[in-house]
């Protein structure tokens, strides 16, 4: 089985040499694509000087075009399975393993490393963050009726079966819609446990005026993913 | 309307109609942008030259005066153009994020292989 562990990294040149070496540590079976999504910064130079495989967006197309060009370059070189993880060191590599041998066991197309699944907490997650991560929760359930604590998680593992669906249709942040989409299409989507370490280094994607745009997006999005799949399903 | 905002609203038409000839020509407009505009200019003169059509539109679209008739017809084309000019900037984002999609996953396959290729091979000396 061909394994494919896929890094999207924007300006994380601080971060990202640590998390390659982890995941070369690691992961030694599995092959690693990162995805230099037109970082400005020295992330660039870091990666040509580290050797790893990198596909480089020469613009920055933003995180979700990051995970489509992992999901189509996995697609076309036959691999049957993608794990993705952040490049700002927030997953912890040695849990892909278990991760991924979860997924290998069971019929899952997509499982999502998930920080709330074991403990329904989002008490440690800022105020306005928690109120988001509940509400696409909550969405999700509504339209699919499967209970997704976790949306928003960068951590996954996904199946060959899911590579072809989710490079047809323009996803923002391959979160809540993505989600949305595939269980409406009828794929099995499961959640494991996983740690998230809070970011050491490097700045966050999310800017301040997309904790406002952000949700609003998502929000419509996933409800275009629940007319999309149905569209996707009665033309099949 | 009074004949002398008719005329001027005619000649306004057609200055822009040739500007936008002009850059028809000139390759500086795609001809079917062209199009969207010139049809609603030909439109507008055609209203203009008839005044009963021009009463007859003014109580289709239950306005009192014709101007405001023509505002709104204005305004609407207005909107109808920015989105479909913003329709025409997301296709055009789209095929470039595309292409920039295949050309990184392109060289990220050539530069594997050339690694490859470099990288001694087991029992090589």
């Amino acid at each position: 089985m061909r394994v494919l562990v896929a890094i999207p990294a924007y300006n994380e040149e601080i971060a990202i040499e640590r998390i390659i070496r982890e995941v070369q540590k690691t992961l030694r079976d599995f092959d690693l694509l990162i995805v230099n999504d037109g970082s400005q910064d020295e992330t660039g130079q870091v990666l040509d000087r580290l050797g790893v495989t990198t596909a480089t967006h020469l613009c920055n197309l933003g995180y979700g075009r990051a995970i489509q060009t992992a999901i189509k370059y996995a697609l076309r070189y036959n691999y049957d399975v993608l794990i993705t993880l952040d490049a700002d060191g927030q997953h912890l590599p040695d849990e892909v393993s278990g991760l991924y041998n979860a997924n290998k066991n069971q019929d899952w197309d997509m499982l999502i490393g998930s920080r709330y699944v074991k403990t329904h907490d989002y008490s440690q997650v800022p105020f306005g963050r928690r109120i988001g991560m509940r509400l696409f929760s909550l969405l999700v359930r509504v339209v699919t009726g499967h209970h997704i604590y976790d949306t928003t998680s960068g951590m996954k593992v996904m199946r060959r079966s899911v590579f072809e669906t989710l490079t047809r249709w323009r996803f923002i942040d391959f979160h809540a819609e993505s989600i949305v989409f595939l269980l409406r299409l009828g794929y099995r989507i499961r959640e494991y446990p996983i740690t998230v370490v809070n970011r050491k280094q490097g700045r966050s994607m999310y800017t301040a005026l997309s904790h406002i745009t952000y949700p609003l997006k998502t929000s419509l999005i996933m409800l275009l993913s629940v007319v999309q799949a149905e569209l996707t399903r009665r033309r099949k | 309307m009074t004949l002398h905002g008719i005329i001027v609203l005619i000649l306004v038409g057609l200055v822009l109609m040739v500007w936008i000839l002009d850059l028809v020509r000139r390759d500086r407009l795609y001809v079917g942008y062209g199009a969207v505009f010139i049809i609603p200019i030909v439109c507008v003169i055609l209203v203009l030259s008839l005044p009963q059509l021009l009463s007859y539109i003014t109580r289709l679209i239950g306005a009192i005066f014709p101007a405001s008739a023509l505002t709104l017809l204005a305004l609407c084309f207005i909107v109808f153009m920015l989105v479909y000019i913003l329709t025409q900037v997301t296709i055009v984002s789209n095929r470039l994020a595309v292409v920039v999609q295949e050309l990184a996953i392109q060289r990220a396959k050539d530069a594997n292989n050339t690694n490859a290729l470099n990288s001694p091979r087991a029992g090589d000396k």
